[in-house]
């Protein structure tokens, strides 16, 4: 296997820049929550550090391997399986 | 050891649940399993056995008729020793009195309306064996004649025009629906004043405390079935919404294995983790609601080439004499550090309740039973999340204003964060765990004690709950029940079922009722 490119993580910044443009892609308008208020429900402060922590996720999920030959997520025709009575009843 | 046929978690294929499962996965994520569906009629009708007709029940001792159990009613009603409309007024008097306190309803019909309703249901046991029975479903399960409003903004004013499948088969059974029980903002944490962070539905245990929650997302079935405005109810549980209430307020419930019960109906957060749970006041009056509820339903394909339901109200009896036997020879595993937590007393209740298990004839308790491979990773997020799921439907809502989510937005806007590949890997990850489960859980024992039900939420399998004492919270003071978490393998809710009703013929803390608030 190759070794991984060295390539510098995303700042916040940068993430914040993407998590804005795919909101404003799909129409969502946050703007009209507070900037920072913790007395708030939701402020943007607060959405944009989880959104952060969503997409810095990614890497850890990309990361874990997981046997491509079992645990498809596959269709699989399973009532049959139970209308051949397979499951007993 | 019994008559009883082997319980269906012996009976069905193992490899056929977890094939189904993958199944599932992949639908949802295609999204293949939601067409808009019409409203229809009730696809099944009411299936309660002669079990759940208990005896030697002595109405003069009871006094207040809203402390009899759902079986106790029914048998009541049935030997001709009650009446179900006295019945309906207790409960109707109990609501007018105190709901005002409890807020556990967002909606519900008046007197009037509910007299009605139950002149209108047939006198006769077989066809609506929950005649008389007040039921609190929660505000996410669709009412066509009462508000269905999710516990938020989003959906403030929604009138659906017609009910949930689990709401129909409730009322095709005879069942009334008293009211709406307030929920967590769409299905997440403690009821509260929609939009905000202000709590509303107040602990049974704790009238006059607000203080002390009565957990979420089915707060108010929880508090309605605590505080006798109710005799039993409907919660859903995607992240431990049905267990966490219901041991918060020292009820028994069962969350029923992925697709038991229709989700048709009940405003969705997760296509692949969304479960209706039943919640009421012992083993048999949950095993009742079960029954009542577990049909298969044409317009949720999750529930259908199911094994046929068994028979939960015979589980749920308790089998023997004085020392009654568990039903079935079952193993009870111990989840490692289970008894090893922060609160000493939680801890000694715990211990007291794996002690009474162990002198149950048929009980063999297996200690620290060892979890399958990669626990931690596959159970936290982002492999045991389900981030991807609750955009999808709700994106006109988020469009529309998202200062409606409250709280909540976070969660559902990050689905258009989460990418395709994730999505696909924690439908892999799922997979993996429910087999790792299923093949080297569930090879140690029948049913675990744990403290990791959220586990059992993302693959599907189901939980079960019961009062197992009282401890005293630091906060307030109160005095507060505690429960005990069981699960299963596939199809596992008899054994549960048995379990506890084993344990609950020998113990007392499921028939405690919580106080009045002050002044009453």
């Amino acid at each position: 296997m190759r070794p991984r490119s060295q390539t510098p993580e995303p700042t916040d910044e940068e993430l914040n820049a993407y998590i804005l443009t795919r909101y404003r892609l799909l129409g969502i308008d946050i703007s009209v929550l507070p900037e920072s208020d913790e007395d708030a429900p939701m402020d943007r402060e607060r959405l944009l550090e989880n959104g952060r922590s969503i997409l810095r996720q990614d890497v850890e999920a990309a990361n874990f391997h997981i046997d491509p030959q079992f645990n498809l997520p596959s269709a699989f025709p399973a009532p049959l399986a139970a209308w051949t009575e397979e499951d007993g009843s | 050891m019994s008559n009883s046929p082997s319980p269906q978690d012996e009976r069905v294929s193992r490899r056929w649940f977890l094939e189904r499962m993958a199944w599932v996965s992949s639908a949802a994520a295609a999204g293949a399993l939601f067409a808009r569906a019409p409203a229809v009629a009730s696809p099944g009708g009411p299936a309660v056995t002669p079990e759940a007709f208990g005896t030697d029940i002595r109405l003069q001792e009871v006094g207040d008729l809203t402390r009899l159990t759902m079986s106790e009613s029914m048998t009541l009603i049935r030997t001709g020793a009650l009446d179900p409309r006295d019945l309906v007024e207790a409960y109707a008097d109990r609501i007018e009195a105190f709901d005002g306190t409890y807020r556990a309803y967002a909606d519900r019909p008046s007197r009037e309306t509910l007299l009605a309703q139950l002149a209108r249901t047939p006198d006769d046991e077989r066809r609506a064996p929950l005649r008389g029975m007040c039921l609190a479903p929660k505000d996410n399960c669709y009412t066509a004649d009462l508000l269905t409003e999710g516990g938020s903004l989003v959906f403030e004013g929604f009138q659906p025009d017609y009910d949930a499948t689990c709401v129909s088969l409730m009322r095709a059974a005879g069942g009334l629906v008293v009211g709406k029980a307030q929920m967590g903002n769409l299905a997440g944490g403690r009821a509260r004043v929609y939009g905000t962070t202000t709590p509303t539905t107040r602990n049974a245990w704790t009238p006059d405390d607000v203080r002390y929650s009565p957990s979420g997302s089915s707060s108010g079935t929880g508090t309605a079935v605590a505080a006798r405005l109710a005799v039993a109810g409907l919660g859903t549980q995607t992240g431990g919404s049905v267990i966490g209430p219901s041991n918060a307020q020292g009820l028994t419930a069962v969350k029923p294995t992925f697709g038991r019960i229709s989700l048709h109906g009940v405003i969705p957060l997760s296509y692949t983790r969304d479960h209706v749970g039943v919640m009421a006041r012992d083993a048999m009056d949950a095993a009742i609601l079960l029954q009542v509820c577990a049909q298969p339903d044409p317009n949720d394909p999750r529930t259908l080439g199911l094994p046929r339901p068994p028979n939960y109200a015979l589980a749920a009896t308790p089998f023997g004499g004085d020392r009654p036997r568990v039903r079935w020879t079952t193993r009870v595993g111990v989840w490692p550090g289970y008894l090893d937590g922060d609160n000493e007393r939680v801890n000694d209740l715990r211990r007291d309740f794996l002690a009474e298990l162990e002198r149950t004839p048929g009980v063999r308790v297996v200690e620290d039973v060892t979890l399958p491979a990669d626990w931690e990773t596959l159970t936290s997020p982002p492999l045991g999340g389900s981030h991807g799921d609750p955009t999808a439907f709700f994106i006109e809502h988020l469009r529309e204003d998202v200062r409606n989510f409250a709280d909540r937005l976070p969660r559902f806007l990050n689905g258009m964060l989460q990418s395709a590949d994730t999505y696909v890997k924690v439908q892999q990850a799922r997979n993996l765990l429910r087999h790792r489960m299923v093949t080297r859980l569930f090879n140690q024992c029948d049913v675990v004690v744990t403290s990791a039900g959220g586990a059992f939420d993302g693959v599907g399998l189901p939980l079960a709950c019961a009062p197992i004492g009282f401890d005293t919270d630091e906060t307030t003071g109160a005095r507060v029940p505690r429960g005990v978490t069981l699960g299963a393998p596939p199809f596992g809710e008899e054994r549960l079922l048995a379990v506890i009703a084993a344990y609950q013929a020998v113990t007392e803390f499921h028939r405690e009722r919580a106080p009045d608030p002050a002044g009453a």
